[in-house]
């Protein structure tokens, strides 16, 4: 059994400055797929590299399996790393460098060399590859031989640090599809670090965001969408981002747009609760349906970006205020500068704290 | 399902690369030429010169001028022992001495690119040595350090036993090759250093998630990194170690007898005490011949180290 | 958002051991450098001594300081040094003339043969000078060179042009073609190129290169031994003449190798982080 736990666990880099990792909780079930997810500096490496034994804790505990490894080397627990750069080495050959770690587990050779073929056909790299050295590949290459070598150990864990990260965009959506496919096969439980959402979204079982060194919400890719915990998630997740606007409370609703927008009977009642005289609104794009006129909320398209199946609209609303962006057909969008309007229906509205950023009545 | 193609169009104007043109071409050579017509006149003006006088016998005290005496200075090099063994005594010092200087530079290197409290200064300490006027080291070390009545380290040995040794006397080839490596430690120190330094961090963190210790580490990636920089270091110190002088000069004066003589000192006892300076120019001939052969052995080493300068633009 | 309770790094057996070894080599570190420097240390000290206090057994290390021997050295110092600091400067300053321009035409805008050129320059440091010393002092007696300050800046500059070409050059190549586009496009020369573009980014490895050049000028005694008298010796020769023929001489001795080596020590020291950077050439990756 190979679930990953971290309990309490904590990493201060500097005495009073403000944890890199704060009490981290977070139970990854065996052959589960768990992305850590957030902006730099939200401490997901960090977490990453503490599982690892790369970074010591100062605070709580990581498990493995049922075994405290917190104090364990980084050698004796039975883990594989993809690091963000590959960290090939680079005087040995692609063979030499995917069997580097049986090596030092003292596997003879032949075994070595059947594991190693095993992987790089797994991996589609080719045999004349094997004898390269890391300069002589190409960047997608080298990623496999990245993974390639995490492969052959066949651990109970994999970690991985942002490893599409340095992969041009196509090369990048290929290799997504390759490794949540490759993951599923072999059922290790693995955990992803990495900074893009929609790569958390189509890979991961589980996402765990993070910001700030806490963890925000833990929930599968839908949940997260569908269920934002807080403003931060609602605003990470979803590509584009949800629309979010501080607006004032009125009788009923909120003010937006110049006009008044009725709010759904339980967050009115949850800001009423927590006494707020504003609260922040959030729609997604998809969910500001235009209505030939009918709609509440008006507004003018300041740009109209066209991808083909969809367009995006940015329009701003009457009354001021940062420009919304909505999704529209791609076939006839509305021109630039044109008068819109738009409906929302009040299951799709979300509303947070102006303070906190919780949400309100979930 | 039908594959369209992607061909290019035929030009319709025949494209010859050109590279760079004939003008561009001498305007690149322009900024070398000072350089370089500078060293030709200075450096293989001597040599002519030096081949001119190895077919005449030339000597200073003596009133004859010169004349053409054809190979006889080469023969009597050949057949000269004093010649010869200073030729083997410079092989075997220089050798020693840059084999000794990058194994403690290794070491030393590996001590100082570990963080401890002080590392800074330690490090100016141990770089001091090359720093130091080489003829200040050789009389420093022959007096005050290694004389047998009062110099610094009988008394430092006393207590093992060491008894009054006269170490230029009894180990003089020894003291000598000592102090030269005392000298270049400091600059092979400072060439590994530069290249442990710049080992990424993130293969030897791989390396420890990969299962290996420190040895193994070091063996297998950290080795390997470093052979440019230890070729260099091996092959910048042997071209400054073959020339030493100052040492053989103050501590020994190329003695006892000619245990310590190598072959720059042998050379200036032949133009200076013996004046003879068509021996000294053959001699001279010979060792250029001897340096250019196991120079074409560095040149390959040289392609290696090159390697990692590409020119560029 | 938890508030955790932090632990204290001796608790973890992997940071206490990781302490413990970096303390332990540390110890040996200093060890290793105070070893290496004490042959200096004793100069120093011994410099300071009266004669009578130098050439004793055991040696001492407790007596009364003096600076007559200091005194003395400085008294005799005057032309000696001179010689010395115009020899080293003057050479270093041709080397860096000659030596930029022609790193600039082996690896900015190579010339096509560059390798050969390279190791052209290297090759003349590979044949022994002393090969050519008779032919050399010759020469000097009839271009009446012979004990002139001059013929030294000619031969050390000769000497260290070579290691200054490669150490140029290898700075030169870090700097980013962009920036060299970028000037080309705003219509910079060549000159240009080197004086506003290149040499600024470089300076710091000039600083390095003019280093090097200045410790192996301000220590070289072959040439000086060998091809001056009285006009233009050196500072080494300087050293050699402060061991008489009989006498003692140890505090002397140590004091003229003390004043000797502080210049290049001073600069050695002060200028470290250039040394280094010079010393492992910066651009070996």
């Amino acid at each position: 059994m190979a679930q990953v736990k971290y309990v309490s666990a904590s990493r201060v880099y500097t005495k009073g400055a403000p944890p890199a990792v704060d009490g981290l909780d977070l139970d990854i079930k065996d052959g589960e797929f768990m992305v850590l997810v957030g902006p730099s500096g939200s401490g997901k490496t960090t977490a990453l590299r503490m599982l690892a034994g790369l970074e010591p804790l100062d605070g709580g505990r990581v498990e493995i399996g049922d075994r405290d490894v917190t104090f364990v080397p980084p050698k004796d627990r039975d883990i594989a790393m993809v690091f963000q750069n590959y960290a090939l080495y680079p005087q040995k050959t692609v063979a030499e460098n995917m069997g580097f770690a049986l090596k030092m587990q003292g596997v003879h050779k032949e075994e070595r060399d059947r594991r190693v073929r095993e992987a790089a056909r797994l991996l589609d790299l080719d045999d004349q590859l094997l004898s390269r050295k890391p300069k002589a590949l190409s960047g997608g290459q080298r990623q496999r031989v990245a993974m390639g070598r995490a492969i052959v150990r066949e651990p109970q864990v994999f970690l991985m640090d942002e490893p599409l990260s340095n992969l041009d965009a196509k090369l990048r959506v290929q290799t997504r599809s390759q490794i949540a496919e490759l993951q599923h096969r072999l059922g290790i439980t693995t955990v992803y670090v990495t900074h893009d959402q929609v790569e958390a979204m189509t890979m991961g079982h589980r996402v765990a965001v993070l910001s700030g060194g806490n963890l925000q919400q833990c929930a599968s890719p839908r949940e997260l969408y569908e269920n934002p915990v807080n403003q931060f998630v609602a605003g990470f997740i979803g590509s584009p981002a949800m629309n979010l606007q501080t607006v004032p409370m009125v009788d009923g609703g909120v003010k937006i747009a110049g006009t008044v927008l009725p709010l759904p009977g339980p967050i009115r009642a949850a800001a009423k609760t927590a006494g707020l005289s504003e609260l922040v609104l959030g729609i997604r794009p998809e969910h500001l349906h235009l209505a030939n006129g009918s709609g509440e909320l008006p507004g003018d398209v300041i740009l109209v970006e066209e991808l083909g199946a969809d367009a995006l609209l940015h329009v701003r609303l009457a009354g001021g205020g940062d420009p919304v962006v909505a999704r529209a057909e791609g076939r006839r969008p509305p021109a630039l500068g044109a008068h819109v309007t738009f409906r929302v229906q009040p299951d799709d509205m979300f509303a947070f704290h102006p303070v906190t950023g919780a949400r309100l009545a979930a | 399902m039908t594959v369209v193609e992607d061909l290019a169009p035929t030009p319709n104007v025949q494209v010859v690369p050109r590279g760079v043109n004939r003008r561009e071409q001498w305007q690149r050579r322009l900024p070398l030429l000072p350089a370089l017509i500078y060293i030709v006149v200075v450096t293989q003006i001597p040599f002519l010169v030096t081949l001119w006088y190895s077919f005449q016998s030339y000597f200073f005290d003596v009133p004859q001028p010169a004349h053409f005496t054809g190979f006889s200075n080469y023969t009597t090099a050949f057949t000269n022992a004093a010649f010869r063994g200073s030729l083997v005594r410079s092989v075997v010092m220089t050798a020693t001495s840059v084999i000794v200087a990058m194994l403690l530079g290794v070491a030393f290197a590996v001590l100082l690119d570990r963080k401890f409290f002080g590392r800074g200064v330690a490090r100016t300490l141990i770089i001091t040595p090359f720093l130091v006027m080489p003829a200040a080291a050789a009389l420093v070390w022959a007096g005050p350090m290694l004389d047998p009545n009062f110099g610094l380290l009988n008394w430092l040995l006393e207590p093992f036993g060491v008894n009054h040794v006269a170490w230029l006397s009894t180990h003089a080839l020894g003291s000598v090759i000592v102090v030269m490596i005392w000298q270049w430690t400091p600059f092979m120190t400072l060439i590994v250093l530069a290249g442990l330094q710049s080992q990424p961090a993130d293969t030897l963190e791989a390396a420890k998630v990969d299962g290996a210790g420190a040895f193994a580490t070091f063996r297998e990636l950290t080795i390997p990194h470093l052979r440019p920089y230890i070729e260099l270091g091996i092959l910048l110190g042997s071209i400054y170690l073959v020339n030493t002088f100052d040492q053989v000069r103050l501590m020994t004066n190329g003695g006892p007898g000619t245990s310590t003589t190598n072959l720059p000192f042998y050379l200036y006892q032949q133009v200076n005490f013996a004046f003879n300076v068509g021996g000294a120019a053959a001699a001279g001939v010979i060792t250029v011949i001897l340096t250019i052969i196991v120079a074409t052995f560095a040149l390959r080493m040289f392609a290696r180290v090159f390697q990692f300068e590409e020119a560029g633009a | 958002m938890t508030a955790a309770t932090l632990r204290s790094t001796s608790k973890d057996p992997r940071r206490a051991r990781e302490m413990a070894g970096r303390v332990g080599w540390g110890i040996v570190a200093w060890v290793v450098a105070i070893a290496f420097f004490i042959p200096v240390l004793w100069m120093v000290i011994t410099a300071f001594k009266p004669e009578s206090a130098a050439e004793t057994w055991p040696p001492q290390f407790i007596f009364r300081p003096t600076l007559a021997e200091f005194r003395l050295v400085f008294s005799g110092w005057g032309p000696f040094v001179t010689h010395s600091v115009i020899a080293t400067v003057g050479s270093t300053i041709l080397v860096l003339l000659l030596g930029v321009p022609a790193s600039y035409a082996l690896s900015v805008y190579p010339i096509k043969r560059w390798r050969d050129g390279l190791f052209f320059f290297i090759s003349t440091k590979m044949l022994p000078i002393v090969a050519a010393i008779g032919p050399l002092y010759v020469i000097a007696v009839h271009t009446h060179l012979l004990d002139s300050i001059w013929l030294l800046i000619i031969l050390y500059t000769a000497m260290n042009l070579p290691l200054a070409i490669w150490m140029i050059r290898s700075f030169m190549l870090e700097v980013p073609s962009e920036l060299l586009e970028a000037a080309r496009l705003d219509g910079a020369g060549r000159v240009r190129e080197i004086t506003g573009v290149i040499m600024p980014i470089i300076s710091p490895g000039l600083v390095s290169t003019a280093l090097i050049c200045v410790i192996f000028a301000w220590n070289e005694l072959f040439l000086a031994l060998n091809l001056t008298v009285t006009n233009a010796a050196t500072m080494p020769m300087y050293l050699i003449s402060s061991v008489p023929q009989e006498g003692l001489y140890i505090a002397h001795l140590s004091a003229a190798a003390t004043v000797a080596s502080v210049p290049v020590i001073a600069v050695g020291w002060i200028a470290q982080r250039s040394l280094v950077r010079g010393l492992s050439m910066g651009a070996i990756k």
